[in-house]
């Protein structure tokens, strides 16, 4: 049932234009900007890793995290979440089949760009914690997503409550690749996002010990239970009365 | 053998506000069962409870003996027509068809159904371009979907134009013949009237009257109306309407029309717009909700 609701969801998200335009080309657009101009970063403090931590959370934002909340926002406003628990489906794959498709869309564009990068120029130095870091940021922009759709009543509203999560992590990703590691390293772990694209920037770098990464898994643990927990209590499948 | 829908003394509460109180009733199978009511009776957070959408405040559902918040075996065997909505604008008629047939857990054929609700040919439109009543009758094909043995159906033909009700209807009437059984809500209460066994009239959350057409409305005194010319006098026993009409009623239909009749004749009267007939199932909402509402200190 998962993947027969996730093969409708993928229909409705390429046949609704600006869905699939904020969800695709722009963050593509941006990595691509990013990885042409990627000579311009090896005087960063971050070096390329500046490039793959902006890349990374401009993509899992735009296309999973945005794109999820705005979805889920619709169906529930137009009953179809509603429709949907008319069903025999679960609960749990009503909800897997709704948020399979961006999770994929994302999944595939960070192979591409990361791919090409990595064609392009030296690294990644660690793939196996790029792919985790990777993994760990797509779960963590997916609980987010869950947590925020709790609170988006409609797909218009959902400009106004993605702003925040949208904004913070790429302010982050760019503040963390501008600035040196040592500068601030707690708050930047802590805050959400920030643990992952400094992961994500060792794994290309190869200069972090394998306890400093473990550490960095943390926050971003921490930061999924708590949106879980969120979602659990907010997360409503239709429009209040 | 348990009844197909059991509900014992279901509460529904949204804050402060009762929006079904103590309801209990039960549907045998093959029956079809019409809760009616007013708007705001309840009728709606009802069948919510019992698609397992809305939580009971209090009391019990159970349909086919299970809760049936137990989506996987209960929806198997459960075709539900929601109100209103639901669709994506985005998927074609035959594509939601398909969709919502397969997760139903029932087989059957996307054209077959969709031809049976007159939508054979829009088939390839987007449900944002199908009309409302258009997009009602797809909603209709998800409930029938497969030959559930139980279908709910939420205000059916609101939309609808005539010929498409009957369409739907005959559609009902010949799933019955094979033995499913139906739970509906609806306005039109001629509807409720023609086809269902037994009618339940909700007014205030609460169930206020239950049993078959026939049960119900002798409870009320058969009425004759009729209008008279200005300045006539009207017969003994006649009371005066706001409009200015004129109704009887009485238990005692036949013979009270024969004598009004030979008044009108003896004393030279032409009755105007002269109507005699049983109480309908709205003249019995009418006194439901009126007895209610003169009733000081009911709240819900």
């Amino acid at each position: 049932m998962t993947f027969t609701i996730a093969t409708s969801e993928l229909k409705q998200i390429i046949r609704n234009r600006s869905v699939l335009i904020s969800a695709t080309l722009i963050p593509l657009g941006t990595s691509a900007l990013l990885i042409f101009a990627r000579d311009a970063f090896r005087d960063f403090p971050a070096g390329i890793g500046f490039a793959v931590g902006s890349m990374m959370v401009s993509i899992s934002v735009l296309g999973l995290y945005v794109t999820a909340v705005t979805t889920l926002a619709a169906r529930r406003q137009t009953l179809f979440l509603k429709r949907l628990r008319s069903t025999a489906a679960g609960d749990a794959s009503i909800l897997a089949g709704l948020v399979a498709p961006p999770v994929v869309i994302s999944a595939i564009q960070l192979a591409i760009v990361l791919g090409v990068l990595a064609a392009v120029s030296d690294g990644p130095a660690d793939p196996l914690l790029l792919i985790v870091s990777g993994l760990l940021l797509l779960a963590l922009m997916l609980a987010l997503a869950l947590a925020t759709a709790g609170v988006t009543r409609s797909p218009e509203h959902a400009q106004v409550t993605t702003l925040p999560l949208t904004l913070g992590p790429i302010g982050l990703a760019m503040w963390i690749g501008l600035t040196s590691a040592d500068s601030a390293p707690i708050l930047k772990a802590l805050l959400p996002s920030g643990a992952t694209t400094q992961l994500s920037i060792n794994a290309w770098n190869g200069n972090a010990a394998l306890g400093e990464n473990l550490l960095l898994m943390l926050p971003t643990l921490g930061w999924i239970a708590a949106a879980l927990i969120i979602a659990k209590i907010t997360f409503h499948w239709e429009p209040r009365r | 053998m348990h009844p197909v829908i059991e509900i014992d003394r279901l509460s529904v509460r949204y804050g402060g506000f009762w929006a079904v109180r103590e309801l209990s009733l039960t549907v045998a199978q093959g029956e079809l069962y019409a809760l009616l009511g007013t708007n705001g009776a309840g009728k709606t957070s009802t069948l919510e409870s019992l698609e397992g959408h809305r939580p009971a405040t209090g009391g019990s559902v159970r349909v086919f003996g299970r809760d049936p918040r137990q989506r996987r075996a209960v929806r198997r065997r459960t075709g539900i027509m929601l109100q209103n909505g639901g669709f994506s604008p985005e998927l074609s008629a035959l594509e939601s068809i398909e969709l919502f047939g397969s997760l139903s857990g029932r087989k059957d054929d996307a054209a077959r159904i969709l031809d049976v609700v007159g939508l054979g040919d829009r088939a390839r439109t987007a449900v944002a371009q199908l009309s409302g009543g258009e997009q009602r009758r797809l909603d209709f094909a998800t409930a029938v979907w497969g030959r559930p043995e139980l279908i709910i159906l939420d205000e059916p033909t609101t939309g609808l134009d005539v010929n498409a009700r009957d369409d739907l209807w005959s559609v009902v009437d010949a799933l019955r013949s094979e033995g499913t059984t139906f739970l509906l809500t609806t306005h039109y209460l001629e509807e409720a009237q023609q086809h269902a066994d037994r009618i339940g009239l909700t007014h205030g959350g609460r169930l206020r009257s239950e049993g078959t057409v026939h049960e119900i409305t002798r409870t009320l005194p058969a009425r004759i109306s009729f209008t008279l010319a200005i300045g006539a006098t009207a017969p003994s026993g006649a009371e005066r309407l706001p409009d200015g009409g004129f109704v009887i009623r009485t238990a005692q239909l036949q013979s009270e029309l024969h004598a009004l009749l030979e008044w009108a004749a003896d004393n030279r009267v032409k009755l105007q717009g002269l109507e005699a007939g049983s109480p309908r199932l709205d003249d019995v909402l009418r006194s439901i909700a009126k007895e209610e509402d003169s009733q000081p200190g009911v709240s819900r």
